[in-house]
């Protein structure tokens, strides 16, 4: 289990903390989805769930941060990342550009890591099927679209077959179908035992969540299983997107008529 | 070990015997051809060492041809000038000035041969495995490989956003505050983008293990051998002797 | 503080050691003989000196921190795009332009004010040896390599000026300083414009300073370099009366400097191997000073102490705008970033819980 427990968070030279004691529980298995508002602190969520802040990004963290029991505070970067890995909004940017073809990168991380030869092979073979794009294998990262970088960079830090898996919007530039992809593999590796965080924006997302927690603020406002979360109306003064069915229900019912009657929920 | 499928060959790996050899045996010569055309300085040494390290290698890869095209189209228009300035501005008479001259061109063909052929038969991937084999830093590594290839990168923003402001009505004519300001109007992005994504990428590389010490995996393993080691250290070894006889003067050319 | 001095000191003694038993025992009493052998010992020198450095930071404190610490993952990933500019820039000046300078170590500057002085020395000796063997056509240069070790120099210096904090800025500032500094930098861009002008105009004969290619990336950014070379000095100037940035004067001899001892050490690099003819707008100047009676050292040393400062003074201030367009929090994540920073925000970017390095 990842745990964030208090955890509050300034940038450095910032005159107010982005994040306020947020609690936040990480389980194996699950995938939980962090909604909120463009400046709700989401994104600094992410860095500091994944270790990037303040390792990298500098600033200050309070509060405790254990994964699977251990405080992992101090801990270096490169420690981290043989349990945790973070995936960040631009996709160009996170191409290593050291890579000839997408094998190529999406096996940099499990050769970072010093794997055996056989295995790191195997671990990139396998990512690359997990999110469809066997066919691209030979092609040049830089040369893809952007939501086909999206997927190479997502089979990237699958390939590292991390036990917590931060996702900062791997879903907002895709198509419909890729995103399904996208989202299907994301399940996958749940199910295959590894604890995911992902902030969305796109209601489609919440499908795949086993559980939302919603940031207002840089505060954690709510957590709960996802019809529940976004079924409260409140969630539009946050600046969350309804999901379709609930806004077809709510209105449903605004008309006088009988939710129920559109059928079994999602 | 050969190449598997990892590291697919985009110009036919081991079409040739020079192509076999280790990038790093390929970049020893090119170096030690540049370092020792500038040390060399006679008509027959230089010719010697061109015949020897550039153009003997680019037959056997099959890339003659290319070689001395790039080359000439390098060098020429630099070798013109320096014909005409030795040969006008000669302080003995213009034979004298024309011999010069021709040393110095073909130092430069030399040069310009020996980057050349190494940059046809090496691709940048290749090179940077090797590097690693033989136990570069990968951070070390990183660089020289992305340094190369934020080249294209680069320049294809620059042209994008060239084009983005031609299509906003960029004054490719007009006064000079006008022109200025267009001006700047495509540098600016093209700059800050690019120290944008500095930031984007040291987080992502940060996340995937880059930092870890210790060598990574390798996924490519290159053709070394006890041979091309002792012809690695018998470059330098040449060099040292050529810098060597050159400080004291009695360089027979 | 009293153990960085060692180091320093320790890292200039050897330095100036081996320059000075190299020179003598060379003899070179001859001007032209002395300017090749000065690169030599150069050569040399420079990574005895450092290298000396680091073994000294090594028996005191059994690490080389103060070099590694120059490179960080951000700093790793800035290079490429460095050595990129270096290179593309570089060559659509020297394709594109007659104007003989060079533009050819605003990556290495721009690093080395990041990052540090090793830092910057390493971008620069890099970008030359990429810009001979990897770089890719057009960009291919072969004559780029044997200048490394002038690359490394800039590096250095630039790396150490602004460690002296020479690129803060330092908006309004006050009275007899701004006074005496702003008349010293308007005067003296004053001189080298005459100067480079005077040299360029005659040298060219007449024939226009306008960028010429086929190639669309390089005619403009030609242009963009006309436009800097005017905007340069019409921007320092500007910087000093508006703004009472004295951030101008510190720019100016920041270049001036780099460009008078880079111009030492290039000269004999051009002059021995290249006859003095480099393909680029440089060699009319070189013509021009041959015509007058110079040899070939002395001209192409005289050609290269109006160019370089020149070409480093509008490098150092393109550097200083980049650096400015730059967000506070951005630079100062950079190793040596809290140097480029004006004084009263330097002090709000420490953290009390350093990012783990």
């Amino acid at each position: 289990m990842l745990r964030l427990a208090g955890v509050s968070y300034r940038y450095p030279g910032a005159g107010h903390e982005t994040l306020h004691a947020v609690d936040l529980e990480l389980y194996p298995g699950t995938v939980t989805g962090l909604a909120g508002a463009e400046q709700a602190g989401k994104s600094t969520l992410c860095l500091v769930a994944g270790g990037l802040a303040p390792r990298v990004v500098g600033g200050t963290v309070n509060g405790e941060i254990d994964i699977d029991g251990q405080d992992t505070r101090d801990w270096p970067m490169h420690r981290l990342a043989d349990l945790v890995v973070t995936g960040l909004q631009d996709p160009g940017g996170q191409l290593s550009l050291i890579a000839e073809t997408v094998f190529g990168e999406v096996a940099f991380g499990p050769a970072n890591l010093g794997l055996p030869y056989d295995e790191v092979v195997s671990s990139a073979e396998e990512a690359l099927r997990l999110v469809g794009i066997e066919h691209l294998r030979a092609h040049d990262p830089t040369r893809l679209s952007g939501g086909q970088q999206q997927l190479v960079v997502i089979a990237g830090l699958l390939a590292m077959r991390p036990r917590y898996l931060v996702l900062d919007e791997p879903v907002a530039h895709l198509d419909a179908a890729s995103a399904k992809l996208v989202l299907t593999a994301i399940r996958a590796a749940a199910t295959a035992g590894t604890a995911v965080l992902m902030a969305e924006q796109r209601p489609e997302a919440w499908t795949a969540c086993d559980a939302v927690a919603v940031l207002g603020h840089g505060n954690i406002l709510a957590t709960g299983a996802p019809d529940e979360i976004l079924s409260n109306p409140r969630i539009t003064t946050l600046g969350i997107e309804e999901p379709a069915e609930v806004r077809l229900r709510r209105r449903l019912s605004e008309a006088g008529l009988d939710p129920e009657l559109m059928g079994s929920a999602s | 070990m050969s190449a598997t499928a990892p590291l697919p060959s985009a110009r036919a790996q081991g079409a040739s015997p020079w192509h076999e050899l280790d990038p790093l045996t390929r970049l020893v010569v090119a170096l030690g051809t540049v370092a020792a055309a500038l040390v060399l300085g006679g008509i027959v040494c230089l010719s010697l060492l061109a015949a020897l390290t550039v153009l003997v290698p680019a037959a056997v890869a099959r890339e003659l041809r290319e070689v001395l095209r790039l080359s000439l189209l390098l060098a020429l228009p630099l070798g013109v000038s320096v014909v005409v300035v030795n040969v006008l501005f000669s302080p003995g008479t213009p034979a004298e000035g024309a011999l010069l001259a021709t040393g110095v061109v073909l130092r430069i063909l030399t040069m310009a041969g020996a980057a050349v052929l190494f940059y046809r038969t090496t691709r940048p991937a290749e090179l940077l495995a090797s590097l690693q084999y033989h136990g570069v830093p990968s951070r070390a590594t990183f660089v020289i490989h992305n340094g190369a290839a934020m080249i294209p990168r680069l320049a294809e923003r620059a042209r994008e956003v060239t084009e983005a402001q031609r299509a906003r009505g960029l004054d490719t004519e007009g006064n000079l505050l006008r022109r200025g300001r267009g001006l700047v109007a495509l540098a600016a992005p093209t700059v800050l983008g690019a120290m944008a994504e500095v930031e984007t990428r040291t987080l992502a590389l940060e996340t995937r293990g880059f930092t870890r010490p210790g060598r990574p995996t390798l996924l490519w393993t290159p053709h070394d051998g006890p041979v091309q080691r002792l012809a690695r250290w018998g470059v330098l070894l040449v060099l040292i002797v050529l810098v060597l006889e050159h400080l004291a003067g009695v360089l027979p050319c | 503080m009293s153990a960085t001095w060692l180091r320093v000191g320790g890292g200039l003694a050897v330095f100036a050691l081996i320059a000075l038993a190299g020179l003598a025992a060379l003899g070179g009493l001859e001007f032209d003989e002395a300017l090749d052998t000065f690169t030599l010992v150069m050569v040399v020198a420079i990574p005895a000196g450092i290298a000396t450095y680091a073994l000294i930071e090594y028996a005191q404190t059994r690490r080389i921190d103060s070099i590694t610490g120059q490179f960080d993952t951000r700093t790793l990933v800035l290079m490429p795009v460095a050595i990129a500019l270096n290179i593309v820039l570089g060559t659509a000046v020297a394709s594109a332009l007659k104007i003989p300078i060079y533009f050819d170590s605003i990556g290495t500057i721009l690093v080395a004010a990041l990052a540090g002085p090793l830092a910057g020395a390493v971008t620069g000796f890099l970008a030359n040896v990429i810009w001979t063997y990897l770089a890719p056509p057009p960009f291919g240069s072969p004559f780029a390599v044997p200048f490394a070790v002038v690359a490394v120099v800039v590096g250095l210096m630039a790396g150490t000026f602004a460690r002296w904090g020479w690129l803060r800025p330092r908006p309004d500032s006050s009275g007899r300083r701004l006074l005496v500094g702003g008349a010293i930098s308007i005067g003296a861009v004053v001189v080298m414009v005459v100067i480079a002008l005077r040299a360029w105009l005659a040298a060219a004969d007449g024939s226009s300073l306008a960028p010429k290619s086929d190639d669309t990336a390089f005619f403009i950014l030609g242009w963009l370099v006309v436009l800097l070379v005017v905007g340069t000095a019409v921007g320092l100037v500007v910087l000093l009366v508006r703004r009472r940035d004295l951030a101008a004067a510190y720019i100016l001899a920041a270049g001036v400097l780099t460009g008078i001892v880079a111009a030492f050490i290039a000269a004999p690099i051009a002059a021995g191997l290249f006859g003095g003819v480099t393909g680029s707008g440089a060699d009319f100047v070189i013509a021009a000073f041959r015509r007058a009676g110079a040899d070939l050292e002395q001209a192409v040393l005289g050609q290269s102490l109006i160019s370089d400062p020149v070409d480093k003074v509008i490098t150092y201030f393109v550097v200083y705008l980049i650096l400015g367009a730059m967000a506070t929090r951005t630079k100062a994540r950079f190793p040596q970033g809290r140097y480029l920073l004006p004084l009263n925000e330097s002090e709000d970017v420490r953290d009390r819980a350093a990012p783990e390095r």
